[in-house]
């Protein structure tokens, strides 16, 4: 009673509170809202129209042209331009409007499910569009790096735009957690390939933020997410993002390449903690003698055997996850729920019938003849029946459905299993391969061209005209630059 | 050192006046106040209110269950929807305040970012790099890290799938053994179906005449032989006759020991079970407050009546359906299983498609209105329940023939003629197989499945036949055979091996080749016919609508073998079925067995 009083105060309060700037609740909304209810009529709503209306594809091709155009004008900025106001414009625009407009969809995150789908699924034609809009940024970065999460995705354009104190990862966390994307990534092209489901853009946590709609569990994710960003760069994009593992990949082989400084490092380390995504590299050189070569050597050995084990044990328990992730598919879920609930009411329904003999009264006025029996009350239908018969859809088909998806989830799964040793195993031998660096500079891969260590570079700011070639002689001459030297 | 201005990543800002940046700092915690307030009153909101789920309210699922055992509860109607609409009130009253708690948010977060960020540019600390000679050190410390991380990272991920694999716990076996044996307890793969060892199996099936034309939808019966004459005024010939106070042209089923009929005009439908060895009425139940039911019933001409559609059974329960859309099922033994309307049919002449069952399923072809009206559906009820197993949406307009189903290209067929169109669906499923345009007019005589072709008509146009083994439009790829010579309009063909007979309602009997469809006779009759005639033996019966009975040889030639009269119209099929013919006339049900026995005037109880 306490409660319902406190939440009847508490709604009250709340409805005063955003009164004025919700206005008056339509009452008709809430019979629009749901189908009337059913006195066994079986009412069916009338069918809707399921044709995509063409103004859709027209603004699909158009969604493409702005992809393109944003693309060639971030590539332009980021290296030609070396604006990183320009980019954070870009960057406004692109989360207004493939974000908060166009709702996130389609994107090039998304994408590659799609192209999965369809490479694996005879039925299902990919869409040009879609193609195109999975292809676009990974080309553009082959030749430009990273411009795509420079200021073109409106997920990485909001974690960036709302970022206010950036907190440094430390480099091992930052390069401990890299394989992550990879993994959401094959798990999202796994599911997608076997037509289980879309997990990428089932659980994208700033979809349902463009959109101000979604469950309570997503919406909060994004919420969780948007904080986080304002204090960690782009968490999603460096720790999840499966697009971001594919663009990374390209972006280590890109043609041009982004470059702090215009001209030399003058090794000053201004530049050091300007980016707030970790992707700064110091110069490194690592001792080579032998008595630090041969462990390192040996671990490599052991590493390199280490990951067609990894891969083999991936592949050994892959398989064995096809049950649950079936019931990613709508359909199999429904099935399970509505088996549950079906066994859960036949046995309800014996232990009715053990404890009384005596049956309902039928639903039909004439009286029946004694002892002519009872009729049979039909239940009453629960929401997984209902949706049963409004998908008219069969138990055995959905359960043929379920055997056939769990089947194919079964190899899907070995190959997932697979790729997760291949990916740990891999990062593991990457983690133990030399590296040397004579320059501060982006790590190609992880740099996500966002222009923030432009200004940071003396010689940036001499090109640019904003300090005097004395000041920036001064700079490069400034201690500093003599111990990182003598460090090194 | 580098000073401050030259260093910093962004151009310096100007530092503001200190009350400006004291009050952007008051502003941007306000902000962060507003956000965090905002938030957890959606988040109370939603804790609060989660359980009012107008779908899932477990107040309002208790209701509807106690409707279903008391549907004509009208003050317990009433509670529904009086709990309905307070449900879906406050539900549309949450979306709101969720829609403007976003916008609030979405706002103060807008104004948190700005200002923060003004916040952090003023206050920026600016880079003082300081040597560093240990970066060697550093990264190998990182890296080595890095690996236990990834390691980590793995163990974790094997971990949770190792987790995922060993918790899951399904209803549905994963073995394909155990599917199979689990599938085969599903009843029949449908929610609540009725466990397929509680139906009859075929043969007690088509060993009675559970449809309307029979078993096949094809009214012949090879194993019976009638006595020739008979007279119901006499009733000579006849095992017994009773008579009929039940309005109505619809055709009496028979199974097991009892006939069933149905009757009934604006004031009272009702079914009728008959005592098969002796005529007696059985029971008779009145079907009446019917969930749903107009109350205002359609206008049906008199030539239609309200119980024109054929009763159907599964030989567990009998169906019966009534022009004003009312559709019941009683137990053999006369007790209401379940009651339900399909909403009054749109139908010039009132609804005449009869029911047919297949396993425990009941279809109702339910056409009516225009094609782009959009109303014709056929629908799979599940006998037990009445439940809608699933529906089609039909592209046609109001018919009156009665489906049939068959078993072609391995898959149950539902055949269904309406509108332009023949069209076949899969019984289990209700897919549609095949569709010819084929007809066109008032389609009213009913198809039927025979030496592997689908035979039907198109009144007074064309009589063809279909190989039922395409997909999509057949309708020019699979059509074997057409002819419009005596095409009936109102009876439906019967066929034997060899040949197919039909009558025109001016009294016109045609023989046509069933390979071929090229008519072999014709023999022509001096009076009216509306029932379809039905064949027994090598005999063909067609009744008259003045009570004549022709009886013709079913052979290669034209032969009449016996004329009758019986006094008493006749439109409704005969039912042959456990070793004798029933026939329905206006006023009376009679049953003409093999032998020539006395006959017996039954009385009503």
């Amino acid at each position: 009673m306490k409660l319902t009083r406190f939440s009847a105060l508490l709604l009250l309060v709340v409805r005063g509170l955003l009164a004025g700037v919700s206005g008056p609740v339509r009452a008709g909304e809430s019979e629009l809202r749901f189908p009337p209810p059913e006195f066994e009529s079986d009412y069916v709503m009338p069918p809707g129209i399921t044709t995509p209306p063409p103004r859709g594809v027209v603004r699909e091709y158009a969604d493409l042209a702005v992809l393109l155009g944003a693309l060639g004008v971030a590539a332009w900025l980021v290296h030609r331009r070396r604006s990183r106001r320009g980019l954070a414009a870009l960057s406004i625009f692109s989360l207004v409007y493939f974000g908060f407009i166009r709702h996130g969809c389609i994107c090039p995150i998304g994408a590659p499910q799609n192209v999965a789908y369809g490479l694996f699924t005879p039925e299902y034609t990919l869409p040009l569009t879609v193609l195109l809009f999975f292809l676009a940024p990974l080309v553009f970065a082959l030749f430009a790096g990273r411009t795509f999460c420079a200021a073109v995705c409106p997920h990485g354009a909001l974690q960036d735009l709302v970022l206010l104190r950036p907190v440094k990862v430390p480099l091992w966390v930052e390069q401990g957690l890299a394989p992550l994307p990879y993994l959401f990534l094959g798990a999202g092209l796994v599911l997608a390939a076997t037509g289980a489901g879309f997990l990428i853009c089932r659980w994208d946590p700033f979809v349902p933020l463009f959109r101000m709609s979604g469950s309570f569990l997503m919406l909060s994710l994004g919420g969780v997410f948007v904080v986080a960003s304002m204090f960690i760069g782009r968490p999603f994009c460096r720790f999840l993002c499966p697009y971001g593992a594919l663009l990374r990949l390209a972006a280590l082989v890109s043609r041009w390449r982004v470059r702090i400084t215009p001209t030399t490092c003058t090794q000053c380390r201004l530049c050091e903690h300007s980016c707030p995504f970790g992707a700064i590299r110091e110069p490194v050189n690592l001792p080579a003698t032998p008595a630090a070569l041969a462990p390192e050597r040996r671990r490599l050995g052991w590493l390199l055997v280490a990951v067609p084990l990894l891969v083999a044990l991936g592949a050994w328990v892959g398989p064995r996850v096809a049950v649950p992730a079936a019931r990613l598919h709508p359909n199999v879920a429904l099935l399970e729920r509505y088996v549950a609930e079906h066994a859960a009411r036949a046995e309800t329904a014996s232990a009715a019938s053990a404890t009384s003999s005596t049956a309902a009264a039928t639903p039909v006025a004439s009286p029946a003849p004694p002892g002519a029996g009872a009729a049979a009350v039909p239940a009453a239908p629960t929401p997984e029946s209902r949706a049963l018969v409004r998908a008219e859809l069969e138990v055995s088909r959905l359960v043929a459905q379920a055997a056939e998806l769990r089947r194919r989830l079964t190899t899907a799964g070995a190959w997932l299993g697979g790729w997760v040793g291949l990916v740990l195993g891999l990062r593991l031998v990457t983690l133990s391969v030399r590296t040397a660096r004579t320059d501060f500079e982006p790590d190609r891969g992880a740099c996500l061209a966002c222009g923030r260590c432009y200004l940071s570079c003396p010689n940036e700011r001499l090109r640019r005209g904003l300090i005097s070639p004395e000041e920036a002689a001064r700079l490069t001459a400034a201690p500093p630059l003599a111990a990182a030297r003598g460090g090194a | 050192m580098p000073t401050p201005e030259v260093n910093a990543g962004l151009p310096a800002a100007a530092p503001p006046p200190p009350e400006v940046a004291r009050a952007v700092h008051r502003a941007w915690q306000i902000a962060a106040l507003f956000c965090a307030v905002v938030v957890m009153v959606l988040v109370a909101v939603h804790e609060l209110a989660r359980h009012d789920d107008p779908l899932k309210s477990p107040q309002l699922a208790a209701l509807k269950a106690q409707l279903l055992v008391e549907p004509q509860n009208e003050a317990l109607k009433e509670q529904i929807r009086a709990l309905d609409l307070r449900l879906r009130r406050r539900h549309a009253w949450l979306l709101a305040v969720y829609r403007d708690g976003a916008w609030l948010l979405a706002g103060a977060a807008v104004a948190l970012v700005v200002l923060g960020k003004l916040h952090a540019r003023w206050h920026a600390e600016l880079p003082r790099p300081r040597p560093r000679p240990d970066a060697a050190e550093r990264y190998a410390r990182a890296t080595h890290r890095a690996r236990a991380l990834a390691a980590g990272v793995g163990a974790l991920a094997l971990a949770a799938l190792g987790w995922l694999s060993l918790s899951a716990r399904s209803p549905v076996p994963t073995d394909p053994a155990a599917l199979e044996k689990w599938l085969a307890r599903l009843p029949g793969g449908t929610p609540g179906e009725t466990a397929a060892a509680d139906l009859p199996d075929p043969a007690e099936y088509a060993a009675n005449w559970p449809r309307f034309l029979g078993p096949t939808g094809n009214p012949r019966v090879t194993n019976l032989a009638l006595a020739l004459k008979f007279d119901l005024a006499t009733g000579a010939g006849l095992r017994w006759k009773t008579p009929l106070d039940a309005p109505g042209f619809n055709s009496p089923l028979i199974w097991s020991n009892r006939v069933f009929l149905s009757g009934g005009d604006a004031g009272l439908r009702r079914v009728f079970a008959f005592d098969l060895a002796s005529g007696r009425l059985a029971w008779e139940r009145a079907v009446t407050n019917v969930p749903g039911s107009p109350a205002r019933l359609p206008e049906v001409p008199e030539s239609t009546g309200f119980a024109a559609s054929t009763m159907a059974t599964d030989g567990r329960r009998v169906y019966v359906l009534f022009a004003n859309g009312d559709l019941a099922a009683f137990t053999l033994d006369g007790a209401p299983v379940w009651a339900k309307n399909l909403g009054a049919p749109h139908n010039p002449y009132g609804h005449a498609t009869s029911l047919v069952t297949w396993r425990d399923r009941l279809l109702v072809q339910y056409d009516q209105g225009e094609p782009e009206e959009n109303l014709s559906r056929l629908y799979a009820l599940e006998g037990a329940t009445g439940r809608v197993l699933w529906q089609k949406n039909r592209p046609v307009g109001a018919s009156w023939a009665s489906p049939v189903v068959f078993e072609a290209a391995g898959k149950p067929q539902i055949g269904t003629l309406g509108g332009d169109f023949v069209i076949a669906y899969h019984a289990a499923e209700g897919t549609e197989l095949w569709r010819a345009r084929l007809l066109s007019g008032e389609i009213t005589p009913s198809p039927h499945f025979a030496a592997g072709r689908f035979l039907g008509v198109s009144p007074g146009d064309r009589l063809f036949a279909l190989r039922p083994d395409g997909t999509g439009d057949v309708t020019k790829s699979h059509l074997v055979w057409e002819t419009d010579d005596l095409v009936p309009d109102i009876t439906s063909p019967v066929s034997d091996d060899a040949h197919v007979f039909t009558v025109l309602s001016h009294g016109v009997v045609g023989c046509h080749d069933l390979q071929t469809g090229k008519l072999v006779w014709e023999h022509e009759l001096d009076f009216e016919v509306n029932a379809s005639p039905a064949l027994v033996g090598e005999r063909l019966y067609v009744f008259g609508t003045k009570g004549a009975v022709a009886v013709l040889a079913a052979g290669p030639a034209a032969r009449e073998l016996a004329r009758l009269d019986l006094g008493e119209g006749v439109y409704a099929s005969p039912a042959l079925a456990q070793g004798v013919m029933v026939v329905r006339t206006v006023q009376t049900l009679f049953c003409v067995g093999p032998d020539t026995a006395p006959a017996l005037e039954a009385k009503r109880p």
